[in-house]
């Protein structure tokens, strides 16, 4: 019972910061709304026992990706404080279509509830036992560097980094007129 | 116990409101923070999934999730640095005045 | 799990460690060469292009792998995350002609001559080739960032032009928006099995008799989710906005590679996931089967008849692209080993005929500083070679013999009409006819109308000319011995379906 409290105030918590990123006038407070979004989805992981995840949630999420974003938001700093609306000309159109895809994919899914996951038969899975995923942190980096595994997908997300880094310097690199 | 479905709604829902942040906004920076949402609710369906799947031995759904932080921090940095630098130009980043590459 | 890394897991490698290798040079070979020969990275990059296709293709002349075997055991590798078959190969040589084609188109723009330039470029035919032999949603994906998020700085590299930031803009936009929604769905597939790789998926599905409604409705919603990511890369219609203007904003050579290597990447991942059978079997009834075709034969007609009013030859060539796009999805909605060899054999040619034309288009608009359709006037006697080769290429992407695009057209209306979709057939022949108006229209530019400047001619430099003669080959080869290169994809087709028997 406390749990379920603690999920549906994480959760409604979440939701309200995620609207305020997409609705509030001033940049600014969206990006730390957006901070605060990020944080209930730590929590929530925290509720599915995925502590390991969390942490990495904090430390890219809220300690990177935010934070790069008021960087973003202070060097382009004309546009943080503005009469203007800040929807574009199909706010109206944008909402209709958001909500029929919310109503769609939860529809879909209350249809499904008994029977996530495939095969598992009638009634909706209880989640497993937590000695059972005990070690599913040192199994997760075990699988990164497994050959059996995702050794290949983890060394191309290197390149894939090493591709962002170098365009993303490239492209914010101020040019003077000798080097363009 | 919390069923399987209510962090899939919550998922849904997050999905949704970043969805219309991307479809709605005018300013880059706020579409790019609409896509954000898009990805942790996508990354919390895979934790659910994992942590109520059939197999919950195998972290997969984690180690995709780790995946999809890795990406999103990768794009986060390139589109700051494409709007930094549209920003150069036009001091503006309002994606509905990009008109140039209109006949 | 004990690693037991075999021979041929290193030899189903060999593209990506070699572009890998390409990477590391170009960028130290950047900081060590004089600014005035910065021309060379290039060139390396080119040559190292070249010497990894040739070894690709000897190592499989030598070592007979990939095999055509079918059976799906022997060819996942690397614990299921790619599929080391015929089909990749065939992908492989698509990317790497890709690469080293762009390369030496890029040589006579100045303001690309950097060593970022070209790593981004091969990193992006890394990320390409991973979707090309990917066989697991987790690798498919991380592939797919990586090329995406390579193309989305190539589209805004010339940061001193402002067409070319906003075409950067717009491209990373439209992109992490398809490749979220794309993820979701992706996840939804994840969340019904537990399980990632594509054949293992396809088999729970195909071992069903009856798939309770509840479940195909979830696999419906993922199926949708994916077409968006997977019809943004290919620029389907819906999901073309970006098209027009990110070819029109971006570097020009840069242009020719995401028409043709991005879009062969995305039919790559196209078919491998639906073809697999993870979707649910294709039939009358399935209702992204009829979604498919519904978008095949609107990307087809929109991008033909917008393309007759554009003025801009990038632009024209844009929409044109996204009209090739509906045809080579013919191949793919027929979801047989012919229609698959068909899209596989146009998209090979689509290669050369496209960077053919946009290399053209980087050449002139160098010299002249403008796109425009009206610009290129005169062009056949300011430089008889582009005009000509600009010709073929025109040619070769309206489908008339002896070209490359006429067999490309041919093996998919056929692989149509035996599939029982001739009225499909008939509509992509009614509009290769429309197409043929504004491909004409635009040699009558270049041939029939003067300008004021025709005594000044435009020069090639030699790398650029050695690429469009490569092109021209190809397009005339592909055109007049299609046979054993049809084959060839006939036989890789098949490992598309080998859940299907």
């Amino acid at each position: 019972m406390i749990e379920q409290i603690i999920f549906i105030v994480i959760s409604l918590f979440t939701l309200m910061m995620g609207w305020i990123v997409v609705s509030n006038n001033n940049l600014f407070h969206a990006a730390l709304a957006l901070m605060a979004s990020f944080l209930g989805v730590a929590g929530l992981y925290v509720m599915l026992d995925a502590g390991f995840l969390a942490m990495a949630q904090l430390l890219v999420y809220i300690g990177a990706i935010s934070i790069l974003i008021i960087f973003a938001i202070m060097l382009t700093r004309r546009m943080m404080q503005t009469e203007e609306s800040p929807f574009n000309s199909q706010p109206g159109l944008a909402g209709i279509t958001a909500v029929s895809v919310f109503a769609v994919i939860a529809f879909i899914f209350w249809q499904m509830r008994e029977f996530w996951p495939l095969g598992a038969g009638e009634g909706a899975m209880p989640p497993a036992d937590k000695s059972i995923i005990l070690g599913s942190v040192a199994k997760l980096g075990e699988y990164f560097v497994s050959p059996d595994a995702f050794v290949l997908p983890f060394e191309v997300a290197s390149v894939m980094l090493l591709a962002a880094l170098i365009g993303s310097i490239w492209v914010a690199w101020p040019k003077t007129e000798d080097e363009s | 116990m919390i069923p399987l479905s209510w962090y899939l709604l919550v998922a849904a829902a997050l999905f949704s409101i970043g969805l219309y942040g991307v479809l709605a906004r005018r300013n880059a920076v706020a579409i790019l923070m609409g896509v954000e949402l898009m990805l942790n609710a996508v990354n919390i369906n895979l934790v659910a999934f994992w942590r109520y799947g059939r197999f919950p031995e195998q972290p997969v759904g984690l180690a995709w999730a780790v995946f999809v932080l890795t990406v999103a921090a990768a794009e986060a940095a390139v589109g700051l640095a494409l709007i930094i630098s549209i920003y150069r130009h036009r001091d503006s980043v309002v994606a509905e005045e990009m008109d140039t590459l209109k006949n | 799990m004990s690693p037991n890394i075999t021979q041929s897991w290193v030899l189903a490698l060999v593209p990506e460690i070699g572009l890998v290798i390409l990477l590391a040079a170009v960028l130290l070979y950047d900081r060590l060469v004089k600014p005035e020969e910065r021309r060379r990275v290039g060139l390396l990059t080119a040559w190292g292009a070249f010497a990894i296709l040739v070894t690709t293709l000897g190592l499989w002349l030598a070592t007979g792998e990939p095999n055509n075997a079918t059976d799906i055991g022997t060819s996942l590798m690397w614990g299921g995350m790619i599929r080391f078959d015929l089909i990749a190969l065939v992908f492989h040589v698509i990317f790497l002609v890709a690469l080293m084609l762009t390369a030496l188109l890029s040589l006579d723009v100045e303001h690309l001559q950097k060593g970022e330039y070209y790593a981004l470029l091969i990193t992006a035919a890394i990320g390409f080739s991973l979707m090309g032999a990917s066989a697991d949603l987790i690798m498919l994906y991380v592939a797919l960032e990586t090329a995406s998020i390579s193309s989305y700085i190539l589209a805004g590299f010339a940061t001193k032009d402002p067409r070319s930031s906003e075409a950067g803009m717009k491209y990373f936009i439209y992109g992490a928006f398809a490749t979220g929604v794309m993820l979701y769905g992706m996840s939804l597939l994840y969340g019904l099995t537990g399980q990632t790789n594509l054949y293992i998926l396809g088999s729970i599905f195909g071992g069903f008799q009856q798939i309770p409604t509840e479940v195909n409705a979830v696999v419906i919603l993922s199926a949708v989710m994916i077409m968006v990511g997977f019809g943004f890369k290919i620029s389907a219609v819906p999901f073309h906005f970006w098209t027009p203007d990110v070819y029109e904003g971006s570097p020009t050579p840069f242009t020719g590679y995401v028409s043709t290597a991005s879009k062969a990447a995305g039919f790559a991942v196209f078919l491998r996931v639906f073809t697999t059978g993870v979707l649910g079997e294709p039939s009358d009834a399935s209702m992204w089967w009829a979604m498919l075709i519904a978008i095949t034969v609107i990307t087809m007609t929109l991008g033909n008849f917008v393309a007759i009013f554009q003025k801009n030859f990038k632009r024209l060539l844009a929409y044109s692209s996204i009209a090739q796009a509906g045809y080579a999805l013919i191949g793919l909605v027929t979801l047989s080993p012919d229609g698959s060899s068909a899209t596989m054999y146009y998209l090979l040619m689509y290669i050369f005929t496209n960077i053919a034309a946009f290399g053209v288009i980087t050449i002139v608009s160098n010299r002249i500083g403008s796109d425009e359709l009206e610009d290129f006037s005169g062009l056949s006697r300011r430089s008889p070679y582009l005009a000509l080769v600009m010709m073929f290429a025109l040619l070769s992407l309206s489908g008339i013999p002896p070209t490359a695009g006429f067999f490309g057209k041919f093996f998919l209306f056929r692989s149509a009409v035996n599939a029982g979709l001739w009225w499909l057939a008939l509509l992509g022949i009614l509009n290769a006819f429309v197409a043929l108006y504004y491909y004409l229209s635009a040699v009558k530019y270049m041939y029939l109308y003067r300008s004021e400047n025709e005594d000044d001619p435009i020069p090639v430099s030699r790398g650029a000319k050695v690429g469009l003669a490569f092109s021209l080959f190809f397009i005339f080869y592909l055109g007049i011995f299609a046979g054993p290169i049809f084959e060839w994809t006939r036989t890789a087709a098949d490992a598309f379906f080998v859940l299907a028997r």
